[in-house]
């Protein structure tokens, strides 16, 4: 690559007493890039931003920001910042202090930080909040602070470590559009870790999955979701529906492991015509109304019980009795094959 | 559908429960929390109002008092002649002083012997090592006090283990005195000084220190800027505990001391020897004094705020 | 002698921790009130069931504390008086426990006796009914502290000096006189050792007997003003080398065995330990003579169990049996034939008339001066505490 990545993480490793969090993961995420890792708890994708941020010391492996080794520096040696899960506000300074301190350490002078600290609060449209506790604060309002606090020492690479999880639904909505825009005008490299594959699909420009310490898959949230390369991958992120080698053969006609999306599915009364259709018989389970469609569960005469979304439009046959008669069918092209990791 | 098709007497129905005295009060009490509340801190408030207040009333009622040299009674007639006596006596003051500089000594020595210590264990130390430190600084407060200032009498002592250790190199023991006093003072009121600012440090979350860090902030300024402001209630906390337990002492000088005594000897002397009840509560009156002072000054700061 | 308990260390502190102007006052009167309407036995009669006894502790031992140390047992099979015993550990406790009148015997020391004989706490004693007082010192019979106008009011129990001990390698040739410790002090500068507490200055009174003979000192428990200043000068001299007083016996102990007091005031059981350590210390008693101790067991005015209570004072009385406890507290006992079941009397100079001689014993001063004067008032014991206090700083 012929330009410097902001980030590049080669074999590191992370080890707590005997337990491997991290296992020799290689990275390189491009300057201005929005990247998620993506994982359950455990994974170590948390770990691998803690040793980006200089918080953890790799037991292997090294770290580089633009191009310059950091590994063995102190986090504040690193031109990177974190908002932390639970935003780590001081509790014993105002909303401006908090905002103001990184600019404080820097030894910029008390108006200057003060006027920088003030727009950096009216960016996330709380200057008026300025003279309050973070106690005093919302848990929304906490994080746009907590932000403020990272951004206005202008670091090149941001680090957000699950910094919407404490957040209600809605709130999560809305603030996921707002981190987007403020990593859009800012224009710098945003590290996001999550555990939510639907956060992550919405706002990264690319996605690791982790699983147990490793990168399961790498890619756009569409390569993900369209083409998962694993059967973690295609479990965790969003649903699947997933075929086993002697399934695939016997009801895709394919080999190996495989993988259908539930609203890459269709429910009818007949099997349907047309080329590339392929279909399978089963009987109606369940059938639930979920808002935006139709969750319908099917147990297939050849074993498997699957997961079939349709848009509500379309459910010709919503009103099926439990217990009826119903084919599943799908594209060709919809079918994923699924290479076991390491393959 | 189930209960009509049960017959009857197969499930009997649950007895309601019995109207007892018990359950009546109970149904009064849980809806009027005031009366509950008022219930619950009767005892406590009454033992607190008589073992704290009355006692202290009473030795500032007793130094008013004084004792009649023929008989030995004492007289409960009002009179300020022990409270003169004792702000104008310059054996009172020069004893005050000395202990009131020994208590800071102690103070400003625990404390700094604290912090790190409680630094290590709270934030540093793994979670196995961070038992067996706690264990540690427990420890000594399982063995009995006199044993441990007999045990520094030992050390301190001319054929004592630190006169061993630092003759090679010229030094000698302090030998018994004010020196002697502050270090085994220092040493059986750290647990206490400790303790508080460990309990403060748990409650700082690591991620306090870690975004001043991620943010710029040196370990020094980390620990002014974010640490000390947190705990700052604990650390006085702590210093209440070592300030008051010095100045009140009166074993530990005469067993390191040397010919040293402190405000506590004199109240010891007036009480035990000298039957003189009411000098010995004017005296105790000046502890007494030094630490209301010492909470005044305290609150003005604003750490007591967010105890 | 090892075995001495802290209980009678604690004993030996307390009789010194006299204090109180309730003596004073009591004192005060004592000519006046004379012994009370208490009355003396004369004669005996049959024993009661139960004699309940008030002691220092380690005076009354039944094998308790320690199976060999027992002379409870034996008094209790001879006479079938079951003792109850109570152990204190001030003179002014002792008083206002033996004031409740639920004990019929108590061991007093110097400063507690003259209060309960003017109160009438307790009763004069026959000594006629006690075989075994003839064979007591008659140095210790008779004394300002056990007798009030001729009538006897106790037994004489034990005594005891303050030395002055020296470190041998400090002091190759005995020290002669306590100037070691106060004209001399200086030379063992931050390691001279002295008695903590206001009784104390009687030792320098003694001092001053001898080294200004001008201040006219008789008694060093009757200081008029001027001669009281003096003893106080003294002491205030000395207390720039004081490396620490004591008043815990395993305190001084210590401090000679590791070499951080090297000469000051000391009783024989002290040495007696130190000698059993092998360490390098010695005691004498210097030509200027010494304070010392002397204790009395006496019968309340209010004995149910008199009986009982003048065959225990017979027991304690009876040479095996002092022999026995004043071994165990460590101090000389009141006869001659104790010394038979004792192998150290001679440390403790037992029978010694003119070591006891030279001996001040304790005794609490009052305003009424003890030494007889009468045109001058002595000072009083609460100023002797204020002034000690003084003294140390």
């Amino acid at each position: 690559m012929s330009v410097i990545p902001a980030i590049r993480v080669t074999g590191l490793t992370k080890q707590f007493g005997s337990t491997t969090a991290v296992d020799h993961v290689d990275l390189e995420i491009a300057a201005g890039e929005f990247f998620s890792m993506l994982g359950p708890s455990g994974s170590g994708k948390t770990t691998v931003l803690r040793l980006i941020a200089g918080f953890e010391q790799p037991t292997g492996g090294t770290v580089e920001l633009f191009g310059q080794d950091v590994t063995g520096k102190a986090p504040f040696d690193r031109d990177v910042n974190t908002v932390f899960q639970d935003y780590a506000l001081f509790p014993h300074m105002s909303v401006l202090d908090n905002v103001a301190y990184g600019l404080r350490v820097r030894g910029v002078p008390r108006t200057e930080r003060r006027d920088r600290a003030m727009r950096a609060l009216a960016a996330v449209r709380l200057d008026q909040f300025a003279g309050r506790k973070p106690s005093q604060l919302s848990g929304g309002q906490r994080q746009r602070v907590a932000l403020a606090r990272a951004t206005v020492v202008e670091p090149k690479v941001l680090l957000l470590d699950e910094p919407l999880g404490a957040l209600d639904l809605k709130l999560r909505e809305q603030m996921q559009v707002e981190l987007k825009q403020i990593q859009r005008d800012l224009g710098i490299t945003f590290i996001f870790v999550t555990h939510d594959q639907e956060e992550a699909l919405t706002m990264s420009d690319r996605i690791a999955v982790f699983h147990d310490g490793r990168i399961e898959q790498l890619g756009t949230p569409r390569d993900l979701y369209e083409r998962p390369a694993s059967r973690f991958v295609a479990d965790f992120v969003g649903t699947s529906n997933l075929f086993d080698a002697d399934l695939s053969e016997s009801l895709i006609g394919r080999r190996g492991e495989h993988s259908i999306r539930p609203e890459k599915l269709t429910v009818s009364a007949e099997p349907p015509s047309g080329a590339q259709m392929r279909s399978a018989s089963g009987s109606l389970v369940e059938s639930i109304y979920v808002g935006s469609g139709i969750r319908q569960v099917i147990d297939l005469d050849a074993g498997p019980r699957v997961t079939v979304l349709e848009r509500n439009d379309r459910s010709r046959i919503a009103d099926q009795e439990r217990g009826g008669r119903v084919h599943v069918s799908w594209h060709e092209d919809d079918v994923v094959a699924l290479i076991p990791p390491g393959a | 559908m189930t209960t009509t098709t049960t017959p009857p007497g197969v499930t009997r129905p649950v007895p309601a429960p019995r109207r007892t005295a018990a359950r009546r009060s109970s149904a009064f009490l849980a809806t009027h929390p005031r009366v509950r509340l008022g219930l619950l801190l009767t005892a406590p408030l009454f033992w607190l109002g008589v073992v704290y207040i009355v006692a202290l009333a009473l030795l500032l009622v007793t130094a008013l008092w004084s004792v009649d040299s023929f008989t030995g009674q004492v007289r409960t007639e009002w009179t300020f002649d022990n409270i003169v006596q004792v702000v104008t006596g310059s054996l009172y003051q020069t004893v005050t002083l000395r202990t009131l500089g020994i208590a800071l000594a102690v103070t400003v020595i625990d404390v700094a012997l604290a912090l790190p210590i409680a630094f290590y264990m709270a934030k540093v130390a793994t979670p196995r090592m961070q038992r067996i430190l706690l264990i540690a600084v427990l420890m000594p407060l399982w063995a009995s006090y006199l044993v441990k200032a007999y045990a520094w009498r030992s050390v301190l002592s001319q054929e004592g283990i630190l006169e061993w250790l630092v003759s090679p190199f010229g030094g000698h023991t302090p030998g018994y005195g004010l020196a002697a006093t502050v270090v085994t003072l220092s040493y059986l009121w750290l647990p206490y000084v400790i303790l508080p600012i460990y309990a403060g440090l748990e409650r700082v979350p690591d991620s306090l220190l870690e975004a001043s860090s991620d943010l710029g902030g040196k370990p020094g300024r980390t620990f002014r800027s974010v640490v000390l402001p947190l705990i700052f209630p604990s650390i006085v906390a702590g210093t209440i505990f070592s300030f008051s337990l010095s100045l009140g002492d009166y074993i530990t000088v005469n067993i390191v001391g040397g010919a040293n005594q402190m405000l506590g000897n004199l109240v010891y002397t007036n009480v035990g020897a000298a039957n003189n009840l009411p000098l010995a509560a004017a005296i105790a009156l000046i502890p007494i004094v030094i630490i209301f002072g010492y909470l005044a000054l305290v609150r003005r700061t604003g750490a007591l705020d967010n105890l | 002698m090892i075995t001495l308990t802290r209980g009678a260390r604690a004993a030996m502190i307390a009789s010194v921790a006299v204090g109180s102007v309730l003596l004073l006052s009591a004192c005060g009167t004592a000519g006046a009130s004379g012994g009370g309407a208490a009355q003396e036995a004369t004669q005996l009669g049959e024993m009661e069931k139960t004699v309940s006894i008030l002691a220092w502790p380690g005076y009354v031992e039944d094998g308790s504390n320690d199976p060999t140390v027992d002379w409870v047992s034996g008094f209790e099979e001879k006479t079938g008086c079951t003792v109850d015993a109570k152990t204190y550990g001030t003179s002014d406790e002792a008083v206002n426990l033996m004031k409740t009148g639920e004990y019929d015997v108590m061991a007093a020391s110097g400063d507690a006796t003259l209060r309960l004989i003017a109160s009438g706490d307790v009763a004069p004693v026959n000594t006629d009914l006690i075989p075994n007082y003839a064979g007591v010192y008659d140095f210790l019979k008779d004394k300002e502290w056990n007798s009030v106008d001729g009538k006897s009011y106790g037994v004489p129990h034990g005594y005891g000096a303050n030395l002055l001990m020296y470190n041998t390698e400090k002091f190759p040739q005995a020290p002669t006189s306590w100037d070691v410790v106060f004209d001399k002090a200086g030379e063992n500068a931050g390691k001279v050792t002295a008695y903590d507490s206001p009784i104390y200055i009687a030792d320098a009174a003694v001092y001053l007997m001898t080294h200004q003979p001008d201040l006219g000192i008789t008694n060093p428990y009757a200081l008029d003003e001027t001669q009281f200043q003096a003893a106080v000068d003294l002491l205030k001299a000395q207390r720039a080398n004081v490396g620490e007083y004591w008043s815990d016996y395993l305190k001084e102990i210590q401090s000679f065995t590791s070499g951080d007091s090297v000469v000051g005031t000391t009783w024989q059981v002290i040495q007696n330990s130190l000698a059993g350590e092998g360490a390098p210390t010695a005691v004498t008693l210097p030509k200027e003579g010494v304070t010392g101790w002397s204790d009395t067991w006496m019968i309340s005015s209010k004995a149910k169990s008199p009986n009982c209570a003048y065959a225990w004072l017979d027991w304690i009385a009876s040479p095996e049996t002092n022999a026995q406890a004043t071994a165990y507290f460590g101090e000389a006992p009141s006869s001659q034939k104790a010394c038979d079941f004792r192998d150290d009397c001679e440390a403790y100079h037992a029978g010694d008339a003119d070591y006891a001689s030279k001996i001040w014993y304790w005794t609490t001063p009052i305003a009424d001066c003890v030494d007889g004067r009468t045109d001058v008032q002595c000072v009083d014991y609460s100023k002797w505490t204020a002034a000690w206090q003084e003294i140390k700083g």
